[in-house]
């Protein structure tokens, strides 16, 4: 509506300026055509008075000749021979003629081209007189000129001054009557009568008697008669001719009338005063005057030239406008974005958090039992990473939207990944107490070769849904699988997610990967949840060029299929081995059963598979060359525990027994304890998930830590630039454990003084954090790095921030900084950092 | 959505009304050039130089509307038309003259008849071949027995108005009388009697002068008697003795009218003219019948505003072929005006082009409809006065160079009717006296 409104404005302004156009225009056309006719009128009066001149003057020539021959009593032969003699222009001629009664005839100053020797000439087809040839013997008017006739000597157009002359006739020698004739071709007349002005070129004039009979004409003036002309080409009333005739001869003025070709004309006439009844008119087509007519083609031009201005301005506009509105929806989307994504992150972040204050809380109130506390330890470190990795993730969430994160592939245990997605999805398992399964099988290759961060995002993110949106009591089972790709290196990860969840529908899962896409359901909104997760895996699956299906049903469930072709890392536990050596594994699930049996093997373990405890029992008691039974907790006889009690009993104290149970054993840790269980082992059962545990009761070392070598390190000196007491607290700690010397500078202002008066080889390296109070660390690093002495300002500074941003370790290498460590530190990191300054230094 | 659509329609619709202003501008120029569809312009359309066409025509707007339309294609060809004294007079050697002179014109008026004057032969040898390919005139449009060749077998005129005979009827005055026109001999006879009779003095007038009396009466009769009759022609021709039996029924014809009193030869000799006085004469509005030739019928038009009487009262009038049958009447078909080219011409060329755009089908008929004169085209295209000639069967049409009777006794013919008419000669004189009737 207001684009209508603001084109119809548009288009209103336009006509009226058009209008204005249109009407100025004419009111100035007007005012020059007045002017100008007036000016025409007054030119013709003027070329009334040179006409008058012209003619007066060549009739006065005529006078002398016919003065001097009625002077001089002359023949017919004389006076034409006197007047041949006195004719000095070669396009002039004269006739004398004579009436017999009956024909006009006579003698002319030239002779006939066809004979040059006949100079007679006769009028007889000429009809210059219609009352007969006393009508050129008028003595009275003072220019006595005929209309166009033809010369009948030559046949040029011609127009003739006439004298009545008396001759003696040449046999009786009585006078006889006659008319001189004073011959000019009207070619010639027409040089000489023509308006006088440039400003008029166009112009014809004509001389007409009061009848309207032309006597000269020019060559726009059609017919033999003005008055006919008109009517011919007017298709005037009577009425309008009697108007026009009045007119024509009264006083002088103008007339318009249309010329033969149509054209609108401008006729000025005014009486001739040296003649009886002749008039003079002059004719010129009213465009010459001044446009008479609206100009349309320039109206039309300009109307086209406004309306594309108009055009292309109102599609300016609009295009503008609809920028403004992307960007307002951007903005918009910015800020809703923005709430999103903090929404999001904070449902991200508490997952793993509600891990690790959970863990602590229990830690807390098993501070005694250090297996317990040991393995919660190690929970909470498996949360704390990945709560590391989301805040990773928060860092390059902008990353993901644009299109520009960037993959950094590293060695991975997909065990481990395994694990830790287990671990952060058991208290939410727990809490809305779902049927959780997570099986691995025909896992051939733990290491893997890519971005396990956005692996474990993928993985955790389908997962998390299904268990949000299963109900409580629903059943969540998580299926992880090798598979051989198309090439040796590499091998097919498949990970399917099922659920018995509410489910989606087709319209929801048309845009279920687009962002904020959440699905219109009472059950769902009060779910936490922004809708970025799946966009985010999405996008991320691409990235690693997997793949992502889908199937679901309303109220029955759904299942992701995620299917990544992931490169095998160099290192593989395929050389792990442990002692040979007879195991007994009890679990009546068959593909445990078999996957375990398989892994086992693949360890150099012969292993026995029953599925109940009581078929453990019968193998206990009819072999006893087990060197460890394994059972599950929940089989459906004999549950693992009692089975361990029986089995305890027979193979006594000598055999360890493990009890493959869920994630959270605390409430059978105690009663498995007392039936002799000697270990726990969490499902999935990976390769070395077996390993380590087996390893662990035969007392075998594990060869797969990375043990860092403090003794690379002892006595290193360095000092901390640190304003927090806790983060202070924490690295000297960690650097004490590992035989290197702190000292904290508490702001960057203490840590430039403290290294100014430091002693060559004092320290070995700064840790700057950078946002600390009097003295930032860039600004810190800035005046060490100018401090005069090599060894002062030479010192390596590592930054040791939360800035974790890039463009914040540019601004620190840019500072002058040899490297940068993130919060929380990854003492690995750390070690690895000292290492490499310490050999730099060697 | 539809805010957007309406706005772009209707920027749509005034970009191109305002497009339509612009090209509207141009429209007259565009009408023009529909009206010579089908010529092409072959000489720089810059081309600047005067023509002249000269004849006896004291004005001639059919021609001057040619003119402007020409001058779409040539703005800078000034074209203009000259009546010349003595023209159409066979002594007076004023084309001759002109030709031979300072200021030829260029195209000039040709009657059949000319190339007979005693400057014939000054006149042909100044004339161009017509017929010369490389003119390009489309001579095809123009009917056969109207291009005569000479003895070169050269084409020097190409006509341009053809003639007839017939009467002019003032079909107001049958209306009101209820008398239907007639179409036979005996309707002609029974119409004047009735007119007559309801008070009508002269119920058919005709100009009396010259050998014109008559004349639309009974050559056109005399012409259908003996066409295709070669012995007939050929004694015609050769003003061999006897040859006037030939003519005898059409002279009684003319006697038996004559005779019946209908003709009012005292008020007929009051017609000072075959042109504007017969024309004026007829617009009085009392004279239900006139007869006329075509020449007449042209300056019927121009001459109703002339009238007082005529624009006081205006009628409906026609022109129709006298019954000089019961059968009907005849449609007698003659050059009335060709024109001829200067081959000396000082614009040759251009003088060509203005033929070639001339002659058409297409602008023939236009300058026959606007002189109301008939086309010479093969396509006839007539005014709607000359409608009653559209309905004469083939037959019944002549066409006077197919007949092939020649000037001199086509002259002995008109002679003898205006005799046998004017009273002065019995039939049987004139059929006797054929070879030398004055």
């Amino acid at each position: 509506m207001k684009k209508i409104l603001m084109i119809l404005g548009n288009v209103l302004i336009v006509t009226v300026i058009l209008i204005f156009v249109s009407v100025y225009i004419d009111a100035e056309q007007k005012r020059i055509l007045a002017s100008q006719t007036e000016s025409f009128e007054s030119m013709t009066v003027a070329m009334e008075n040179v006409t008058t001149n012209y003619l007066v003057g060549e009739q006065q020539v005529c006078n002398t000749w016919a003065n001097y021959i009625n002077s001089r009593n002359m023949t017919a032969e004389e006076a034409i021979g006197f007047v041949r003699d006195s004719i000095t222009s070669a396009e002039i001629m004269a006739h004398i003629l004579v009436s017999d009664g009956q024909k006009v005839s006579g003698l002319s100053t030239k002779a006939r081209p066809q004979n040059p020797d006949d100079y007679s000439v006769s009028y007889e087809n000429v009809s210059l007189y219609s009352q007969g040839f006393d009508e050129l013997l008028r003595e009275e008017a003072t220019v006595n000129v005929t209309r166009i006739y033809t010369n009948p000597i030559n046949a040029i157009q011609s127009i003739a001054f006439c004298n009545p002359i008396t001759l003696k006739d040449a046999k009786s020698g009585a006078a006889l009557p006659a008319v001189l004739l004073r011959v000019i071709p009207v070619s010639s007349f027409e040089k000489k009568w023509a308006f006088p002005t440039e400003e008029y070129k166009n112009a014809e004039i004509a001389l007409i008697d009061s009848a309207g009979d032309y006597i000269i004409k020019g060559h726009s003036f059609k017919n033999s008669n003005f008055f006919e002309f008109f009517q011919s080409y007017n298709s005037p009333s009577s009425s309008v001719m009697e108007e026009l005739r009045g007119n024509i001869v009264g006083n002088p003025g103008v007339v318009e009338i249309k010329d033969s070709t149509g054209k609108q004309s401008l006729v000025a006439h005014a009486r001739v005063s040296s003649t009886d009844d002749w008039i003079i008119l002059s004719m010129i087509p009213m465009t010459e005057l001044g446009h008479i007519e609206t100009n349309w083609t320039l109206i039309g031009i300009v109307t086209a030239g406004l309306l594309i201005i108009l055009t292309f301005n109102l599609f300016l506009l609009l295009s503008f406008n609809r920028q403004l509105k992307v960007a307002v929806t951007a903005a918009d989307s910015a800020n809703q974005a923005k709430t999103d994504f903090l929404s999001t992150m904070s449902h991200d972040i508490r997952t793993p958090m509600n891990a690790i204050i959970g863990l602590t809380t229990i830690t807390g109130k098993k501070i005694d039992d250090p297996d317990i506390v040991r393995e919660n330890l190690r929970k909470i470190n498996l949360a704390g990473n990945h709560l590391l990795t989301l805040i990773n993730d928060i860092l390059d969430i902008s990353k993901v939207e644009s299109g520009k994160l960037n993959l950094n592939p590293v060695n991975f245990s997909i065990v481990e990944c395994a694990e830790n997605l287990v671990n952060i999805s058991q208290p939410m398992v727990k809490e809305k107490n779902i049927d959780f399964n997570f099986r691995v099988s025909r896992f051939e290759h733990e290491y893997l070769h890519a971005d396990q961060l956005r692996l474990n995002q993928i993985f955790i993110n389908i997962l998390s849904n299904a268990i949000k949106y299963t109900e409580p009591g629903g059943q969540v089972n998580v299926e992880m699988k090798e598979e051989s790709a198309s090439s040796d290196r590499t091998i097919r990860l498949t990970y399917i997610v099922s659920d018995t969840g509410m489910g989606m529908t087709p319209e929801f899962m048309a845009r279920m990967y687009q962002p904020f896409s959440r699905q219109t359901d009472s059950r769902v909104n009060t779910i936490q949840g922004t809708g970025l997760g799946l966009a985010i895996t999405k996008q991320m699956v691409e990235m690693m060029n997997g793949s992502i299906d889908c199937e679901s049903e309303v109220g029955k469930g759904t299942t992701f299929t995620i299917t990544l072709e992931l490169p095998i890392a160099d290192r593989q536990m395929d050389d792990i081995k442990l002692p040979a050596m007879k195991v007994l594994l009890a679990d009546d699930d068959p593909v445990i059963r078999e996957t375990a049996g398989e892994t086992l093997h693949s360890l150099g373990i012969e292993a026995d598979l029953v599925q109940s405890g009581a078929q453990a029992l019968d193998r206990v008691s009819s072999q006893h060359d087990y060197k460890i039974v394994i059972l599950d907790w929940k089989m459906p006889d004999m549950d693992g525990i009692e089975a361990a009690r029986r089995i305890r009993e027979i193979v006594g104290e000598g055999v360890p027994i493990l009890l493959i149970s869920a994630y959270d054993r605390t409430d059978i840790e105690e009663a498995a304890t007392k039936a002799g269980v000697n270990g726990f082992i969490t499902k999935p059962l990976f390769r070395s998930t077996l390993y380590d545990k087996l390893s662990e009761v035969i007392g075998n070392e594990s060869t797969r830590t990375d043990q860092e070598d403090d003794a690379d390190i002892a006595g290193v000196r360095i000092l901390v630039a640190e304003d927090n007491d806790i983060n202070w607290e924490i690295i000297s700690m960690m650097l004490q454990m590992h035989g290197v010397e702190a000292e904290r500078a508490e702001n960057g202002k203490i840590a430039v003084d403290r290294i100014a008066d430091s002693k060559e080889g004092e320290f070995n390296l700064v840790f700057m954090d950078i946002q600390m109070p009097v003295m930032n660390g860039i600004e810190a690093t800035k005046r060490i790095r100018s401090l005069s002495k090599p060894w002062q300002s030479g010192i390596p500074i590592i930054a040791m921030t939360a800035d974790a941003f890039s463009e914040n370790v540019s601004e620190c290498l840019a500072a002058g900084m040899n490297g940068h460590i993130a919060k929380p530190v990854d003492m690995k990191l750390v070690i690895k950092e000292i290492k490499k300054i310490k050999e730099e230094r060697l | 959505m539809i805010g957007k659509r309406t706005s772009c329609i209707l920027l749509v619709v005034l970009l191109v009304l305002s497009l339509c202003l612009v090209a509207c501008s141009k429209k007259e120029t565009a009408k023009t050039q529909e009206s010579a569809a089908g010529y092409v312009p072959k000489l720089d359309p810059n081309t600047s130089c005067s023509i002249t066409v000269a004849g006896h025509y004291s004005n001639f707007e059919a021609l001057e509307a040619e003119f402007n339309r020409f001058s779409q294609y040539y703005p800078n060809v000034k074209m203009t038309y000259i009546y010349m004294d003595g023209y159409s007079k066979s002594g007076s050697r004023i084309l001759s003259t002109a030709l031979a002179g300072s200021e030829a014109p260029d195209i000039f008026f040709t009657y059949p008849y000319m190339y007979d004057w005693v400057d014939g032969k000054e006149i042909s040898a100044a004339s161009e071949n017509l017929a010369d390919p490389a003119l390009g005139l489309d001579l095809s449009c123009i009917r056969p027995a109207l291009l005569s060749k000479d003895q070169s077998g050269n084409i020097l005129s190409i006509p341009v108005y053809t003639t007839t005979y017939g009467m002019l009827v003032n079909e107001a005055i049958f209306e009101k009388e209820k008398i239907a026109v007639p179409k036979s001999y005996s309707e002609l006879v029974s119409a004047c009697e009735a007119l007559k009779k309801a008070g009508y003095d002269n119920p058919i007038m005709c100009y009396s002068k010259g050998s014109d009396l008559l004349y639309p009466l009974f050559y056109p009769y005399f012409c259908a008697q003996i066409k295709g009759n070669e012995k007939a022609l050929e004694d015609l021709n050769g003003m061999k003795p006897g040859a006037g039996e030939y003519m005898r029924s059409a002279m009684e014809l003319t006697a038996d009218f004559i005779g019946r009193g209908f003709i009012n030869l005292q008020e007929c000799n009051k017609l000072a003219n075959n042109y504007e006085a017969v024309i004026l004469r007829f617009f009085e509005g009392d004279v239900p019948m006139m007869l006329a030739s075509g020449n007449t019928v042209s300056g019927t038009e121009k001459r109703e505003a002339k009238s007082e009487a005529f624009t006081a009262h205006p009628f409906r009038y026609s022109f129709h072929p006298v019954p000089s049958t019961d059968e009907g009447g005849y449609f007698i078909n003659t050059i009335s005006v060709g024109f001829g080219v200067n081959k000396n011409s000082k614009n040759l060329a251009m003088a060509n082009e203005f033929m070639r755009f001339l002659v058409n089908t297409q602008e023939l008929n236009l300058m026959a409809m606007a002189k109301r004169m008939v086309t010479p085209c093969v396509e006839m295209s007539l005014d709607s006065v000359y409608a009653p000639f559209q309905s004469v069967g083939g037959e019944r049409s002549i066409n006077l160079s197919d007949l092939g009777l020649e000037d001199k006794a086509s002259s002995q013919v008109s002679k003898a009717g205006w005799q046998v008419a004017a009273g002065n000669m019995t039939v049987d004189e004139v059929v006797a006296a054929y070879g030398s009737i004055q």
